[in-house]
């Protein structure tokens, strides 16, 4: 029993603030908006507390599933962007020496600690009608009238990769980082080349880290709107602009509670069916 | 089990430590003014010189979004300010909902006697003080725009125009010209009009470049028609310089959009006293005009407009001939996500 | 031998390919610091396109009278410090807790830490903002602290986790075998095994911290704005300059304090050789 007890104080320490944390701040709220989703709407606004199902009858509407479709797209398109290119990046980084790649990792997040928007807006006037970008094409006369890159998909993913990549970088970052030359020295001297060693070794080994980087990319990028409304010309709707304006000019609270389980309900699926189909340790993750 | 209760009580006590040291109530004194409102929206010099005549501390805090101050007011959290800008199309449901304290419009002689009757109606007088006032227009550039003339919203949905609209986005802003344009009532509560509003908004859709940036993509050259507020235009034009090409459209018929950015007292509010000083403070005549020279915009205060300089009074974006003939946007109540359900079949197609 | 030769002349090319690489990704991600660095020399109004040379909106930001901005971005700075503080500590000790050890309520930590990722900002923020005003908590830096930290938190895990494997208990089992207490062996083995997963968790939290709008707005009180709350808010009318003179201010300092930290660590290890050549000098 005294042993079981001492070993508790470490658990306590360690497990306690995150847990007490996540109970207080997000399963209470998590709680309120549950019950705010089985609400009504008020006629002007703000929730009555009159049990209802009219917000989840709403979002049986097939259009909702369009939009949740559409949203996935983007998510992916993010991930998959990010993963390709950013996997790379941080092996460069993870790579080189401690003091080195903690510069580099610095270098990397400057750009953030500007405002968001303001960066939208700066692509904005890099690729507008009378931007640089139009400037130097049409000096150079490699095309004769200013070319329309706003508003444009390739612009939007241009925008959601910069947004996100730093999100998947770090956990890939340190999680290569971590990886033991040893262990990649003994691959080479059993024969392995640089290619097998990668997808044999470098690969598995570091896939807590990928695992890592797709929640962080895909999982915020499902809810984003901010750079398809600047880069995409706010032209098509996403899950996370309706959520948005339930809480924005429509005051429609319950709906926007409702899509917020439908979205959770939805995440949650996905992440248990990946960590079992990858079979991945952290299987308990949902 | 008994370590576990500890933790669980002194977790509780830490938090009730926390939150004691949270609620300290602010003081009721009138040292302090809080007001919720638009960043850049207020001459500093102004809030300067109330500050030093009344010995008071003037805080200002910003909100990113008109629903901002609604959703405060509408989650209780009202009383932390003294003044709260919000827009004239929210006023009925936070009237209704009871989250503002009611004016006594006695207290404040400078808005009796300069404010324009027509926009500080007799429904909105008895809670709110307007502050500046915005259009929602088109403008079109002469030089580039297909069609020679825009006289009505009905020319913005003609086909010569696809890919040249830049436009402000929003249900409540986009719907009420489809229903003019229909011949409706903009704040129509009635489905089959909205619905029939829904089919004339794809159309202008399609022709629909982008929704927002609009005065951007002008000056740039991207769009050659844009549906925008006043006060963006009037950057625009000054960007453009003296001579712009930019049209504000000499509308024959249809009414348009007068949004008022005004001032409430929310429920609760602490020191409502240096909140009406305030307010009178505002609406004098040459406050208001100093104002102008910072914040050019739209007025309803007819006094401080006699008292502005002829500049302001000359500025081309707030120069147009049917400036009486307009609508405001009104609480729909239950009609809302009906609006709301078609602006989304209209954007996810 | 010759094998050897070319798989290092392979190797070269490799490296120069991996550098130009970083280099093009870099240029990428520094392509709107450049755009806002070079407008904030814009002679215009409002940024809508270059007209002209100027400096006035230095002289703007820097203007006696101009604290509006200057207030704004230190509340940020100290909220987004203090979140990164809370939420590092909390996010490293979760995350190595819920990775060691065994609990009933793990399963469901687990599963809450993903929450604050998927659920929508806005959503939470309301659900808090109403929950605070109910048990009568007061809206100001302390509310705002809560909702960055309780989004930065899940990051801080979610990074740490992918820190953590077998190798760390393999270290941890030796070092307690050599001696060291539960507590030596926290501090001396398990943070620094993990510390490249420490930096990043911290990074994210800060990042997440600074540029936050909807929690910053939402729970905040009637004192003081943070900077992206007022950028937002700016933005209504259009953004001036002297909003991004700001922005190139504080790329300034960073980059400034990135080469002077680099120059005292330079500094140290000079010091530290000539020390070393001296004793051995000596010797």
């Amino acid at each position: 029993m005294k042993k079981k007890d001492r070993s508790r104080l470490p658990m306590l320490a360690q497990t306690g603030p995150v847990s007490v944390w996540m109970v207080l701040f997000v399963t209470l709220p998590l709680l309120f908006i549950i019950y705010i989703s089985f609400m009504s709407r008020g006629e002007f606004g703000g929730v009555v507390y009159e049990f209802s199902t009219e917000s989840y009858r709403t979002i049986l509407d097939p259009m909702y599933f369009t939009v949740v479709a559409k949203s996935f797209r983007v998510a992916l398109t993010t991930t998959l962007l990010c993963l390709l290119f950013g996997y790379p990046l941080a092996y460069y980084i993870a790579k080189k020496p401690p003091e080195k790649a903690s510069r580099l990792i610095m270098l990397l997040m400057i750009p953030f600690w500007t405002n968001g928007m303001m960066r939208l807006n700066a692509w904005m006037l890099f690729f507008q009608m009378n931007g640089p970008v139009n400037y130097v094409l049409t000096h150079l006369h490699i095309v004769e009238k200013p070319v329309m890159f706003l508003y444009t998909d390739w612009l939007v993913n241009i925008g959601l990769f910069t947004n996100m990549l730093p999100f998947a970088v770090l956990p890939m970052y340190s999680s290569i980082e971590k990886l033991q030359k040893s262990l990649l020295e003994a691959s080479y001297d059993l024969g392995a080349d640089r290619k097998k060693t990668f997808f044999r070794v470098t690969l598995p080994l570091t896939f807590p880290g990928i695992f890592s980087a797709i929640i962080l990319t895909f999982i915020p990028a499902l809810g984003t709107y901010t750079v398809t409304d600047m880069l995409g010309g706010g032209k098509v709707l996403y899950i996370g602009n309706i959520i948005k304006n339930q809480f924005g000019a429509i005051r429609n609270w319950p709906l926007g509670a409702a899509l917020s389980v439908l979205l959770l309900v939805i995440t949650a699926l996905l992440i248990f069916l990946y960590s079992r189909f990858a079979g991945i340790e952290d299987l308990e993750v949902v | 089990m008994k370590k576990a209760l500890a933790t669980g009580l002194a977790v509780l006590m830490g938090l009730s430590v926390m939150t004691a040291g949270m609620t300290v109530t602010a003081s009721a004194d009138d040292s302090e003014l809080n007001i919720y409102m638009w960043g850049d929206y207020i001459s500093e010099d102004l809030i300067a010189d109330f500050e030093a005549v009344n010995g008071c501390k003037i805080n200002l805090s910003y909100m990113s979004d008109n629903a901002d101050a609604v959703n405060k007011l509408t989650a209780g959290a009202g009383s932390d300010y003294d003044l709260i800008m919000t827009c004239d199309a929210y006023m009925e449901s936070l009237i209704a909902g009871g989250y503002l304290e009611e004016i006594d419009t006695s207290k404040i002689p400078n808005a009796e006697a300069n404010l324009n009757k027509s926009y500080w109606t007799e429904d909105l007088r008895g809670y709110c003080v307007p502050y500046l006032m915005n259009y929602i227009y088109v403008v079109y550039n002469k030089d580039t725009c297909p069609l020679e003339e825009i006289t009505c919203y009905n020319d913005l949905i003609r086909p010569e125009l696809a890919g040249q609209i830049g436009s402000v986005d929003g249900a409540r802003n986009l719907f009420p010209i489809a229903l003019v344009a229909l011949g409706y009532d903009p704040n129509s509560r009635d489905e089959e009009e909205i619905k029939e509003a829904y089919e004339w908004l794809t159309k202008y859709n399609a022709n629909v470049l982008a929704y927002g940036s609009t005065e951007q993509n002008m000056v740039n050259g991207a769009i050659s028609v844009m549906f925008t507020y006043d006060g963006n235009t009037a950057w625009a034009m000054d960007q453009m310089g003296e001579d712009n090409p930019l049209v504000i459209a000499p509308f024959t018929e249809d009414p348009v959009q007068l949004g008022m950015d005004l001032y409430v007292i929310p429920k609760g509010a602490l020191h409502q006293d240096l909140a009406y000083k305030f307010l009178d403070y505002i609406c004098d005549a040459d406050v208001m005009a100093a104002n102008l020279v910072e914040f050019p915009y739209s007025c309803p205060n007819d006094a401080a407009i006699e008292a502005a300089s002829d500049d302001y009074k000359n500025s081309p974006a707030f120069d147009f001939g049917y400036k009486t003939n307009i609508f405001f946007q009104e609480d729909v109540g239950d009609a809302l996500p009906i609006y709301d359900q078609y602006y989304q079949m209209l954007k996810v197609g | 031998m010759e094998k050897t030769g070319r798989r290092k002349k392979k190797g070269r090319a490799l490296s120069v390919l991996a550098d130009l690489y970083a280099i093009a990704m870099y240029t990428l991600f520094y392509i709107p610091v450049a755009v806002m660095i070079a407008f904030s020399f814009n002679d215009a109004k409002r940024n809508f396109s270059w007209e002209g040379f100027t400096t006035r909106w230095y002289g703007k930001l820097f203007s006696f009278s101009n604290t509006t901005l200057w207030d704004a971005l230190v509340y940020s700075l100290v909220i987004a410090v203090l979140a990164t503080l809370i939420s590092t500590v909390v996010g490293v000790l979760g995350g190595i807790g819920l990775r060691k050890f065994e609990f009933r309520a793990k399963k469901f930590i687990n599963m809450m830490i993903y929450v604050p990722i998927i659920v929508p900002e806005i959503v939470l923020a309301v659900a808090m903002l109403i929950i605070f005003i109910t048990i009568g908590i007061r809206m100001g830096m302390g509310t705002i602290l809560i909702g960055h930290c309780t989004f930065c938190i899940p990051y801080a895990v979610v990074t740490i986790k992918g820190r953590i494997s077998g190798d760390n208990e393999t270290l941890e089992e030796a070092s307690m075998d050599l001696g060291a207490n539960r507590v030596q062996t926290f501090f001396r083995v398990t943070i620094p095994s993990i510390m490249p997963g420490i930096m990043s968790a911290a990074f994210l939290s800060f990042t997440l911290s600074i540029d936050d709008v909807v929690m910053s707005n939402m729970l905040a009180g009637a004192s003081q704005s943070t900077l992206p709350v007022l950028i937002l808010s700016l933005n209504r009318t259009g953004l001036s300059g002297d909003v991004n003179a700001l922005t190139t201010v504080m790329i300034a300092a960073m980059v400034a304090g990135l080469l002077l930290h680099r120059l005292i660590r330079r500094a140290a290890a000079a010091g530290r050789k000539r020390a070393e050549d001296g004793e051995s000098a000596k010797g």
